[in-house]
């Protein structure tokens, strides 16, 4: 029946899909060099050596502009750090070099980038420093790349669309369609059968679990395949997690559809309910800014807990015994919502 | 002839003190093809769905087939067929399927097309109920109440609102079933449709039974209370002249 619902079923992955793709691409775009606008004044060999060093650092994106051109694009914010070299730069006079300064400017409303592309420098020119005067070096870093779970924006995000999706599948794909089959008389021919109400419910739900999972499964395969999500924890877990939100949210789409007398009824509940949730349970930005008292009571979301536990297994690898107060959030909220699903149900 | 149906002092009283149904009682023949009549409003409808089980009963007995509905309303429900005054179907699926599903729902195994065949809708067994006439979705959802043999049918108006093809159409069909033996409960609007098709009537009027027998007593009582129709009947009616001229050939 769903499944020649064609229209809904593209619909419903095409929305996640879209969001996923456009924060894959702009967790792409959005890399991580720090721009730096040169200027070189000198010619000698030891500028050279400066900026063959300054460009073999990966983090820097070097364009070699006029000081005044750098000046402007450093207001504008566009570079992040300005380096000009003068011209006296390395010049030896009579085989002892000349004392002199690289100047380097940055923006200070904004001075992280500039002040680490600042590190890197003096560590250069303190290298060079200790070429051309001879000194040894005696204290040193030794440092090497490691390969770590590298987990980026996209790694934060795709939990929380997933879990965005699980909920607005289950309260609206369950409101909409229930609801749709109370007003149309349906629900009604099937009450006239011998099949109790209770098992119509539960295969209804039971292939909107299949439907949800099938779509989640859709999304984590795009996710990894196209824009690289990392998964730490275990998929086992995830999903665990995955059909523990569903069966919330389905509870959630049974109680308005149960409630509602027809359509009408069902969008402003439905917006109601998943609106405060989809802003603020923390699924597109941490919830680490929100003040202490909009903090504590979005805690106790069911998205919140959804979108968190999905996150610690995905991005920390945590088990599902060591995510206990989000299971009990869970199962708080599993329990309330079918009680009141059944309280306030109606066939007509 | 046996007794299939009692129904014993029947009351619904609704929250808003609305007296919908105001103590009715009568029973129904195996067999027999059972009218009740009465305007919009006279609680024909709710007395159907109390019979049912639809709706629940305020005070009173319904003994149907031996059991008391209320006792056992899953196992009343399994023996009878219900059509609703305004059936709706699960959009998307085909004639056939939905047979299908409504047998699965009653346990009961049946062949789809066999039954469509019987409703004159074996043609149509692979559209979508929305693609259906008026005619074709009242003789579908008749046999949607016949997937579980039922030894009674409940057409709640099942004509209204047909074109007098479509309606001499369905006397047919429920000729039919009353002929396999299975007992039908009809209520209508139209006492032509009632004279033709029902043993018995029932009229209902403000939530009471004004009376109850076959149509030709009830009219025979009638006459004998001296009443005289305002117009000299001719033996034929409009319906039939409609019919004369335009065929009996269903246009769906």
């Amino acid at each position: 029946m769903y499944y020649r619902n064609k229209g809904a079923i593209v619909f419903s992955l095409l929305i996640p899909i879209a969001l996923l793709s456009i924060f894959g691409f702009l967790s792409k775009g959005r890399g991580t060099s720090i721009q730096i606008g040169l200027t070189n004044h000198a010619s000698g060999e030891v500028s050279k050596q400066f900026i063959e060093k300054l460009k073999s650092v990966k983090a820097f994106n070097i364009r070699e502009i006029t000081e005044e051109e750098a000046a402007a694009e450093l207001g504008k914010g566009n570079i992040d750090l300005q380096v000009i070299v003068p011209e006296n730069f390395g010049t030896m006079e009579s085989d002892k070099p000349l004392a002199s300064s690289i100047q380097t400017r940055f923006n200070s409303a904004k001075p992280q980038s500039g002040q680490i592309a600042n590190l890197a420098i003096v560590e250069i020119v303190s290298n060079l420093d200790r070429q051309l005067t001879h000194s040894p070096s005696v204290l040193e870093v030794k440092s090497e790349g490691v390969s770590t779970n590298n987990l980026g924006y996209f790694d934060f995000i795709l939990p929380g669309i997933l879990s965005m999706t699980i909920m607005q599948l289950g309260i609206f794909g369950v409101a909409f369609s229930f609801v749709a089959m109370k007003a149309s008389g349906a629900l009604r021919r099937i009450q006239a059968t011998p099949v109790h109400p209770v098992y119509f419910v539960f295969a209804q739900a039971f292939v909107r679990l299949l439907v949800t999972l099938a779509n989640a499964f859709i999304l984590i395969a795009v996710g990894t395949y196209f824009f690289g999500f990392h998964m730490v924890g275990s998929y086992f877990s995830f999903a665990m997690v995955c059909i523990v939100g569903i069966l919330i949210f389905l509870g959630i789409g049974f109680a308005i559809a149960g409630w509602a007398k027809d359509e009408t009824q069902v969008a402003p509940v439905a917006n109601l309910i998943q609106l405060p949730m989809l802003l603020l349970s923390g699924i597109f930005f941490p919830r680490d800014g929100f003040p202490s008292w909009l903090k504590s009571i979005t805690d106790y979301f069911p998205l919140t807990y959804v979108s968190h536990s999905l996150r610690k297994i995905a991005n920390e690898g945590v088990s599902l015994v060591d995510l206990p107060v989000d299971f009990i959030g869970m199962g708080v909220w599993l329990v309330v919502v079918y009680v009141f699903a059944v309280r306030v149900f109606k066939w007509e | 002839m046996p007794v299939i149906l009692e129904v014993i002092n029947l009351t619904k009283t609704y929250d808003n003190d609305v007296h919908a149904v105001k103590g009715i009682s009568f029973s129904v023949n195996r067999g027999e093809v059972f009218g009740i009549l009465g305007p919009n409003g006279a609680g024909k409808t709710t007395t159907l769905e109390m019979i049912e089980g639809l709706r629940s009963i305020t005070s009173g007995d319904v003994i149907l087939d031996g059991i008391k509905t209320t006792d056992q309303p899953y196992l009343i429900k399994q023996r009878i067929g219900i059509q609703l005054q305004s059936s709706a179907f699960f959009q998307n699926l085909k004639l056939t399927e939905l047979l299908e599903m409504f047998a699965d729902l009653y346990g009961s195994t049946i062949n789809p097309l066999e039954l469509l065949a019987d409703v004159g809708l074996k043609d149509k067994a692979h559209f979508l109920v929305k693609k259906l006439s008026g005619g074709q979705k009242q003789r579908f959802s008749i046999a949607t109440t016949l997937v579980n043999r039922p030894v009674m049918v409940f057409l709640d108006e099942p004509t209204t609102g047909l074109d007098p093809q479509a309606r001499r159409n369905l006397w047919d069909l429920i000729t039919q079933i009353k002929s396999r033996g299975t007992t039908v409960i009809i209520t209508t609007h139209y006492m032509e449709e009632a004279k033709f098709l029902c043993d018995r009537v029932a009229i209902m009027d403000d939530g009471k039974i004004v009376a109850l027998d076959s149509p030709d007593q009830l009219i025979r009582q009638l006459l004998s209370r001296g009443f005289k129709p305002h117009t000299e009947v001719p033996p034929a009616t409009l319906d039939d002249v409609f019919i004369d001229l335009t065929g009996k050939t269903l246009r769906d």
